[in-house]
């Protein structure tokens, strides 16, 4: 069994990386890659070729391809040559201007040293002349610019991407002088803005690892998973927040600042200080408040996460499909070919034949008209009452196929050998539906009670729309008609994970439930 | 052969004589004849609803397929007058001129005729989910046949099954439709290019059972090829399983329309389709509802009959209901 699951396991990681290098050929090589600067409006603030070095900019930080400015070049030469402080020789701004002229720039010794340097590493020399105007001055945006441009190949991205999907903060992470290596370190604290708490000085954040009253008690900032970083969607935030973090209004409470602990003094303010980070430059009000540099924060919101909205839904949603769905499916078995069988199946008709997207509809306006309740979960007054539309919408679909297997099961295990046998020992019809068929009919249904659970963390993409609920089930199409192409490979990254890990969950509880059944192939079982 | 003729002139003390053995006629063996399709048929028809559904889904047809040849559907015929955007039933005929066929159902969001925009929808929505059907299903079974048998495939196959079902469906279509352009047949391409592999998995499991039964392990001992033992052996077995295959997947197409219109990666405005009918409607659907309504009832109405028809077929070509 452990063998099987290692093994089980590394496929899975295995074709996981191969479905990031798919949808990264889709999306990098045959979508338009200029499609990113459709809203962005510092691309349309600048022109000429400050805009293409912009552009080259961009496509870097989306990983697109790597360039190398040719004054960076020049000025870690220098700085190299004559330390930090004192390198803006007269040779460095003769090198700097050197570009400036189009017919002689490539007779430095140092644009040559560049090009060899950049050529003999497979790097496409990229020159953009300057553009002078009829006066003389130069056109604004215009001015020159020597670089080295390489296109990221798919492996070199997916490369990149994995070797950057987690982050373990250390005491080194501040690069800043002024913090000493005596004063780094990590301390174990008693935490006045929680229970305990572990605390880093050198770290980008200053609280670690910290327990409180909040659920699950326990957080952390040690470890960050860095899906991808949105372009268009949620302006440069990582993914992992915009989708864990809450997203209500800003809280204000009555609390101390950090310099404040062990006076009476309060002050309203919004700050979660656990969030602290490093900051290298702080205020003066900074300096008053706190002890240290970890000035840096977010606020505390009110209400859910994007996957908490999706999760809460999602996970109700599942427990009334089975509590319904099951015993239903049951009932109608036993009453095959009755009313109550004939009301079912036309119940699984309309769910399986009519577009889901027409049916939410339906029961939107029925909900809303009948019962008077909000269609608008964003905008909901009360916002319990926002749930239960998205939330018996999920489930419609899934209690009716639940209830079409269930009963399809039940039927064939009803035919076979073992209940004739049943009947015939005399057992009553109670005992063998209960003991018998139902037990071994639900063998099928365990498969994927574990993806039904974790699914409801994908979210749902028309009721989410329909509803105009903040979740996470719109990521992917959102991004997809935004063109953003962090999102997209995060959401693939996180929907493909979610679902391998319920089908390898599904198939350990499949074998748990039903001791017939063997997952590895050397006891019996397999074929 | 002894005729009554005979018999009687026969002595009559010889009531019993040897009859004798005849080698032609007792080579035949005396059965009705039996054909499978038609026994299917038989017990199709014998339910009175499929015969209803049958009549409703070919007026559907002829309607879908005739009528946009006479009274063609011109969606930006009254974009020019505001007046008419979005008119109830009773206003539009009202606005032009008395009763009208074309505006029995109103007006859309452009002024345009929900009726004929329905009608000409049905139209793309049916051709596409045959299509797609048809291409998806004959890839599907012939690849799953061979997945299923072959071992050394299925090691292969199931590897590029597990990645290639894990790319998200929407990704992959969104993709295709931008690169590739969102008309009609570059639409059946983006449902088609990886829609096959989903049939051909479930339909190499169910191959798998059948492989392993009694009767084909004897069949194969005696030496059948592997052509004959899947048309001959296997396929039959299989034929009620296509028929369910099919009464999902048909509707399933015209959802998907639906669905990805929705979402807003459906087929461009040049087609008229039901699902950008939806789409354009759901915004203001509590305002107008019978912008929406028309074309989600239509929708249903062809994914139900399609969906009740074909579990009727297949229930039909099981052949233990032939009795």
């Amino acid at each position: 069994m452990g063998k099987y699951l290692l093994k089980r396991i590394l496929f899975s990681i295995v074709s996981l990386l191969i479905v990031i290098m798919t949808v990264m050929l889709l999306v990098f090589s045959l979508i338009n890659r200029n499609v990113i600067f459709q809203t962005d409006d510092r691309w349309n603030k600048t022109s000429g070729n400050d805009q293409k070095v912009y552009e080259y900019n961009q496509f870097q930080k989306y990983q697109y391809l790597t360039y190398t400015n040719y004054t960076n070049f020049v000025k870690s030469k220098y700085s190299e040559k004559y330390g930090e402080d004192n390198f803006t020789t007269p040779e460095y701004s003769a090198d700097l201007k050197a570009i400036k002229n189009a017919k002689t720039y490539r007779d430095n010794p140092t644009v040559k040293e560049f090009i060899e340097k950049y050529e003999s590493e497979g790097y496409e020399i990229v020159y953009l002349p300057q553009q002078a105007q009829k006066n003389g001055t130069i056109k604004k945006g215009y001015s020159a610019y020597l670089l080295a441009v390489k296109e990221n190949n798919v492996f070199l991205r997916l490369w990149l991407y994995i070797k950057g999907l987690f982050t373990v903060e250390t005491t080194s992470d501040v690069t800043d002088p002024a913090l000493t290596e005596e004063m780094r370190g990590i301390k174990f604290i008693n935490d006045p803005y929680g229970w305990w708490a572990i605390t880093g000085s050198g770290t980008t954040h200053k609280y670690l690892l910290y327990f409180d009253g909040r659920f699950p008690f326990i957080h952390q900032n040690w470890i960050h998973l860095h899906l991808g970083i949105s372009y268009t969607q949620y302006r440069n935030q990582e993914i992992f927040d915009v989708i864990t973090a809450p997203n209500g209004s800003i809280i204000t409470s009555m609390q101390q600042f950090p310099n404040m602990i062990g006076t009476d003094e309060y002050e309203e303010t919004a700050i979660d200080f656990h969030t602290l980070t490093y900051n290298a430059e702080p205020t003066v009000d900074d300096l008053k408040n706190y002890p240290d540099n970890y000035t840096s924060s977010s606020m505390h919101r009110a209400g859910l996460s994007r996957l908490e909205i999706s999760f809460v839904m999602g996970i109700i949603s599942t427990i009334i499909a089975y509590l319904l769905g099951l015993p239903i499916g049951i009932l109608m078995a036993r009453k095959k070919d009755k009313l109550a069988d004939k009301i079912g199946n036309l119940y699984i008709i309309f769910i399986m034949a009519v577009p889901s997207l027409a049916y939410i509809f339906m029961f939107a306006a029925f909900g809303t008209k009948v019962f008077n309740l909000p269609y608008n979960f964003a905008t909901a007054e009360v916002q319990i009452l926002g749930y239960i539309l998205p939330i018996i919408s999920l489930s419609l679909p899934s209690v009716g196929s639940l209830m079409k297997w269930m009963r399809r099961y039940m039927i064939d295990q009803m035919n076979s050998d073992y209940v004739k046998f049943a009947r015939a020992e005399g057992l009553s019809e109670r005992e063998i539906y209960r003991t018998h068929i139902s037990r071994n009919a639900l063998i099928y249904i365990v498969h994927g009670i574990p993806g039904s659970i974790l699914g409801s963390l994908t979210g749902a993409i028309i009721t989410e729309r329909v509803y105009n609920v903040p979740g996470v089930g719109n990521l992917l199409t959102r991004a997809i008609n935004g063109h953003d192409n962090g999102v997209i490979i995060a959401s693939t990254v996180f929907y493909t994970t979610i679902t391998i890990i319920s089908i390898i969950l599904g198939d350990i509880l499949l074998a748990k439930y039903d001791p017939r059944i063997s997952l590895s192939s050397e006891r019996g079982g397999g074929r | 052969m002894t005729t009554l003729e005979e018999l009687k002139n026969k002595n009559q003390d010889e009531l019993f004589y040897f009859v004798g053995n005849d080698v032609v006629s007792s080579e035949k063996i005396i059965a009705p004849r039996y054909s499978y399709w038609k026994s299917v048929f038989r017990v199709f028809f014998r339910k009175k609803i499929n015969i209803v559904m049958l009549v409703i889904l070919a007026l559907i047809f002829l309607i879908a397929f005739i009528m946009p040849i006479f009274l063609p559907y011109d969606p930006m015929e009254n974009v020019r007058t505001s007046s008419t955007f979005y008119l109830s039933p009773s206003a539009a005929m009202a606005k032009f001129g008395g009763f009208s066929f074309k505006y029995l159902l109103g007006t859309g969001q452009f002024g345009n005729s929900i009726l004929y925009g329905v009608i000409s929808s049905a139209r793309t929505s049916l051709t596409l989910a045959v299509i797609c059907a048809a291409i998806n299903m004959t890839v599907g079974i012939l690849i799953g046949a061979v997945w299923g048998y072959s071992k050394k495939f299925d090691a292969v196959m199931i590897q590029v099954y597990n990645v290639v079902a894990n790319v998200p469906y929407i990704l992959l279509i969104t993709v295709l439709v931008y690169v590739i352009g969102s008309g009609f047949w570059q639409f059946v391409f983006a449902l088609t290019v990886t829609g096959w592999l989903g049939i051909a998995y479930f339909f190499r499991t169910q191959v798998m059972i059948i492989r392993d039964r009694e009767y084909s392990l004897a069949s194969r001992c005696l030496g059948t090829p592997i052509p004959r033992m899947v048309s001959k052996n296997i396929l039959p077995f299989l034929t009620s399983v296509i028929v369910t295959l099919l009464a999902t997947e048909l509707p399933s197409y015209i959802s998907a329309e639906v669905f990805l219109s929705y979402i807003g990666v459906g087929l461009s405005s040049q087609v008229p389709s039901l699902g950008r009918m939806i789409q354009e409607a759901q915004a203001a659907f509590l305002i107008y509802p019978w912008a929406f309504w028309a074309p989600v009832t239509i929708a249903s109405a062809i994914t139900i009959i399609l969906y009740v028809l074909g579990q009727n077929l297949a229930d039909a070509s099981d052949p233990r209901t032939h009795m």
